[in-house]
Parts: C-alpha cells; structure tokens; sequence
C-alpha cells in the first residue's frame, strides 16, 4: 500500500490532489480514523477561515478600488502632468527669450558702447595689416559701395576726405550684433603719413534715435553717432584737431539728404 | 486593454477578502488594495502577458504590506477583533471551531505562515500558484502550511483526538 504523508493528508483537505492521488487517499481515510479525523480537522479551519473573511467578497466594492476609474485617474493625471511638462517648457522658452533679447537692456551697456568698442576693435586690427588691410581696395570703389550697401541693407557711399588729406584704401565686412546693427562695413583711409583712419558703419539701431558721442578708447579716439539710418564711428589715432576735422568731413557727407539727421557735429 | 482591466476587475473581491484577513482592518485593506490596483494599472506595460494576472495582483499586494509592516511597524495583532465590520456570522455550533478564538489564532502567526495559509485556505490558490507568489519553492510552502495548522489547532485549543469521535 502507498504510504500516505501528513502532505498528502493536508493537500488532500486543501484539495489540492489529481484524481488518481485523491481515490488513494480517500482509500486511506476510510479504513483510518485517526487520518479522517486530521482532514476532518483541516478542513473545519479552512471552513472556519472561510466564513470569518468570506463577507468581504459580498461587500459591493467601492468607487475607489474600481480599476476602470483608477486607470482614467492615471491617465488624466498623465495627460496633467504632460500639461504641467508643456508649460515648463513654454515658461523657460520664455524666460530664455526674454532675457536673451533683453540683454543690452540688463546687461547696462548701452549698444553705442558695444559698436564703439567694436569699431576700436576692427580698426586696432586692420590698419595693422599692409598687404591685407581691406576686402576690396579702393580701385574697386563702385563694387565696394555696392556690395557693403546690400550687405547692410542701406545706401553706402564712400566719403570724400581729400581735403582732409586722407584717401581711400578700400573696404570690408564684419560680422555685429544682431541687436546693436547688424553687420558692419569698415572703410579705411590713409593720409601720405601713413596714419590711417577708419569708418565703422553699420544699419541704424531699433530705436533709431539721433545720439552723438566721443570717446578716448586707450591710444585711439572715436567719434560715434546714430540717426534714423544709420550709426557711423569714426576711429583713428590722430591729434585731436586733425581728428575733429575728419569727424566733421564723415559727419557731413554721411548724413547729407538725411532730414532727420539732427545738428551737426560742433566739436 | 480592456481585457486587462476585466482581468483585474475580477480579482478585486478576492483582494479585499485577502487583504482584510491580513490586516484585519477594512479601511487599511482597501488602502492596500488600492495602492495595488493603481500600481498595477501604472505598470500593466511591464506585465508578462503570458503569466496569470491574479498571481501577479496578489504578490503586488503582499510586497506593498510587507513594505508598509516595515515602515509603519504596523502590528496587525493590535487591531481590535470589535472594530472589524461583522461579519454575518452564524453562532458556534458544536463541532465547530469558535470564530473568534480561530481569528486571533491566525493574528498571531508568524507573517510568512499568515499570508501562506490565507493564499491557500482562504483564497483556494493551487500550491504552484501560491508558492510562485511567495516566491518559495513548493515544499518552503508545504511545510509553512502544516506549521500554521499545527499552530492554529494548538490556538484554538481543539485538538484532534476528542473531534475524531464525533466527526464519523
């Protein structure tokens, strides 16, 4: 005869056997009470398990432990969360181009500072150079004209400082600030010293008010001004009647026609 | 999807029911169940489809009550029989195991041996199904099983012999 273990007995009151183990089983307990009586035991504490937790399964289950509703509270809590996510972005988006574009409003230089040092910067570099001084020399004239006025998008003409004693060399383009101009044309003349002077020119600034203003930039001077049109600084290291008079000679002719060009430059 | 749903929905009533013999305390089990089912739900991604929903259900369950045994030092012992919802319970009748005395033996047992023998005696789980949950091989199981019943005859002070007489 198979012997039969307590597991058999308990998996038996758990019914838990396969037919055939189960018919064994039962074979046992019938001629063995002591065995009948543990099954019997088993499975009055399963019966009494059962009816002590059993009412719960009656209890209508609450709104809360519905999955349909719990999965839609998820979702909508997702979409939520991407709504939050999306609005983060557009927040810092903003941020970013506010404070991007706002620069020269924070930053406290005001863009005549930025396109003065600037203009100091080309000039230190470029009248430095022999054979590399400018894009297009002076031969070239009507092509350089041309060019620097569609590069900057506004007529360009190249003053005449003959009286002045200084004769063109030619011109180039240089890169600016999308916010203080735009792009630059630099032209550059020379008197037969050798002293150079340049011409830093670019589009007029966003708010396109007249404004006028001399600054000594370390062995260099500038004269700076800005109408409707454009901005015009003038740079050079020469003394400073002979700088005044080269100003005034740029000045003249670079805002010749404009009506809202304002006074002129008195010195 | 909305098979999955089904699925779930149909393991809620046997939840609650495990989850209350656990804590003995309705709004505690619900809470848990809750948890589950929301934890569930946010994961059914990672579900195997494969394996059976229920089993998974139930061991979410119990891995989050263990979780909150281990924080809260929640004793489930200390919950007062009175403050469980009545069940609809017929008076002790001879033969009988008495309710009461049969609910605080099971409060007492050792956790590992409470969630094995309500997996199985409570919830009817095959042994496979359950010691898959528990994550213990099946003899782990079967031996966790007798030590609760030995346990629970001690308890309930009702032991074989006098019942042999009067069952046949």
């Amino acid at each position: 005869m198979t012997e039969i273990t307590r597991d058999m007995l308990m998996a038996y009151a758990d019914g838990q056997l396969e037919a055939d183990q189960r018919l064994l089983v039962e074979a046992h307990l019938a001629t063995n009470p002591e065995a009948a009586a543990e099954v019997a035991l088993l499975q009055r504490q399963s019966d009494a398990i059962h009816t002590l937790f059993d009412p719960v399964v009656a209890e209508p289950v609450p709104a809360r432990l519905r999955p349909r509703r719990i999965a839609a509270e998820a979702s909508s809590r997702r979409l939520q969360s991407w709504r939050w996510a999306a609005a983060a972005v557009v927040l810092v988006g903003l941020g970013l181009g506010l404070g991007w574009f706002g620069r020269p409003l924070l930053s406290g230089a005001p863009p005549s500072q930025t396109l003065i040092a600037d203009a100091v910067n080309a000039h230190t570099v470029f009248v430095a150079e022999n054979r590399h001084a400018v894009e297009v020399p002076a031969t070239d004239e009507d092509h350089l004209t041309a060019w620097l006025s569609n590069r900057l998008a506004t007529p360009l003409g190249t003053p005449d400082l003959t009286g002045e004693g200084f004769t063109l060399v030619g011109g180039r383009l240089l890169p600016g600030q999308p916010d203080a101009g735009g792009r630059a044309a630099q032209l550059m003349y020379e008197n037969t010293a050798k002293d150079r002077i340049t011409v830093y020119v670019t589009a007029a600034l966003p708010d396109r008010t007249p404004a006028y203003q001399f600054a000594d930039a370390g062995g260099a001077e500038a004269f700076y001004w800005a109408n409707s049109r454009i901005t015009c600084t003038v740079v050079g290291s020469l003394p400073d009647d002979q700088m005044k008079a080269v100003s005034q000679a740029v000045y003249r002719q670079m805002t010749e026609g404009d009506v809202t060009a304002g006074q002129a430059y008195r010195g | 999807m909305d098979s999955f749903l089904d699925q779930v929905e149909a393991c809620v009533p046997a939840l609650r029911r495990y989850a209350r013999a656990l804590t003995r305390n309705l709004d505690l089990a619900d809470d848990l169940v809750q948890d589950c089912l929301e934890r569930a739900i946010s994961r059914r991604g990672l579900f195997r489809p494969s394996g059976p929903v229920r089993a998974w259900l139930f061991t979410i369950l119990l891995n989050l009550y263990r979780n909150s045994l281990r924080t809260a030092r929640h004793q489930p012992s200390t919950v007062d029989f009175d403050s469980i919802a009545e069940p609809s319970t017929p008076a002790p009748q001879p033969g009988h195991l008495a309710l009461a005395e049969m609910a605080r033996a099971i409060d007492t047992l050792p956790l590992e041996q409470k969630e094995a023998l309500l997996l199985v005696a409570l919830e009817g789980l095959p042994y496979a199904e359950a010691a898959a949950i528990l994550k213990i091989p099946q003899g782990t199981l079967m031996s966790r099983l007798g030590r609760a019943r030995a346990a629970l005859r001690l308890a309930t002070g009702t032991p074989a012999e006098p019942h042999l007489r009067t069952v046949k």
